[in-house]
């Protein structure tokens, strides 16, 4: 079984309107692999959090650069979006991010994307070094054809 | 009243009796959240009409959009105006109901 993992890269500008190319670059590897339309759906939601977050936290001024790492392994996909920004949307108290139990009056709006990333991949992981950037890594593991008895 | 023409996203607004309609169609993400805005934000304070937004043609939605239609539900609210989303996509709708926000879309 090759176990060798494919590295593609984007490099983008941190702006808004590219994170629909990161969306198609995604497509194009996910389907290659064979994830389910829903799976690439929500995928696609995923990487755009993880992207937003670099477009709208990372840098003050323009000409900031956000990098987009697919990792292509047999049973899994993951996708790194880095920046080298000096701030980060902080994720905050760990506390219910949705609007569950809530009131109109009571919610607050902001923290989706954070809980969007979570629920719809297997793994997040989010590093921030202050000053030198902010990396997600989102996860997710292509389903099994066969059941366990 | 139309958005600019673009492939991405579009807004079409209709009045009818007492109620109006913004179709949408294509993308709602992070680069065209500010038409969005623009589009729905003379209809939001006017609480004599119904506010419908129309998503059949929708392909795509984020926190941003969501993060909008919040924001526009407790303004409503706050006018005890109605406003309700028809023609939900199946993954779409999926999102509202993870992200809670289908409850207050339940008329």
């Amino acid at each position: 079984m090759n176990s060798d993992v494919q590295r593609i890269t984007l490099n983008l500008p941190a702006s808004a309107e590219y994170v629909d190319i990161v969306r198609l670059n995604l497509y194009g590897i996910a389907s290659k692999m064979g994830f389910s339309y829903e799976e690439i759906e929500d995928m696609k939601v995923a990487v755009s959090e993880a992207c937003n977050n670099s477009v709208l936290y990372a840098y003050s001024q323009e000409g900031g650069m956000v990098e987009v790492l697919f990792q292509v392994a047999g049973e899994s996909l993951s996708i790194t979006v880095r920046d080298e920004g000096e701030s980060f949307d902080s994720v905050g108290a760990v506390g219910d991010r949705t609007l569950h139990d809530k009131d109109l009056s009571e919610v607050q709006i902001g923290g989706l994307g954070f809980y969007l990333m979570e629920a719809l991949m297997d793994e997040v992981s989010v590093t921030n070094q202050a000053g030198k950037g902010t990396e997600v890594t989102l996860t997710k593991r292509l389903a099994r054809s066969e059941e366990p008895v | 009243m139309n958005t600019k023409t673009n492939d991405k996203f579009n807004a079409k607004t209709q009045m009818n009796e007492g109620v109006c309609t913004v179709f949408l169609s294509g993308e709602l993400d992070l680069s065209v959240a500010p038409d969005f805005r623009l589009v729905m934000e003379p209809l939001v304070g006017n609480s004599e009409v119904d506010l419908i937004v129309n998503m059949k043609d929708m392909t795509y939605i984020d926190s941003t959009g969501i993060g909008i239609l919040l924001s526009i539900l407790k303004a409503r609210h706050g006018m005890e105006a109605r406003f309700a989303v028809e023609e939900v996509p199946p993954q779409i709708q999926k999102l509202f109901d993870m992200t809670g926000i289908a409850k207050f879309f339940q008329s």
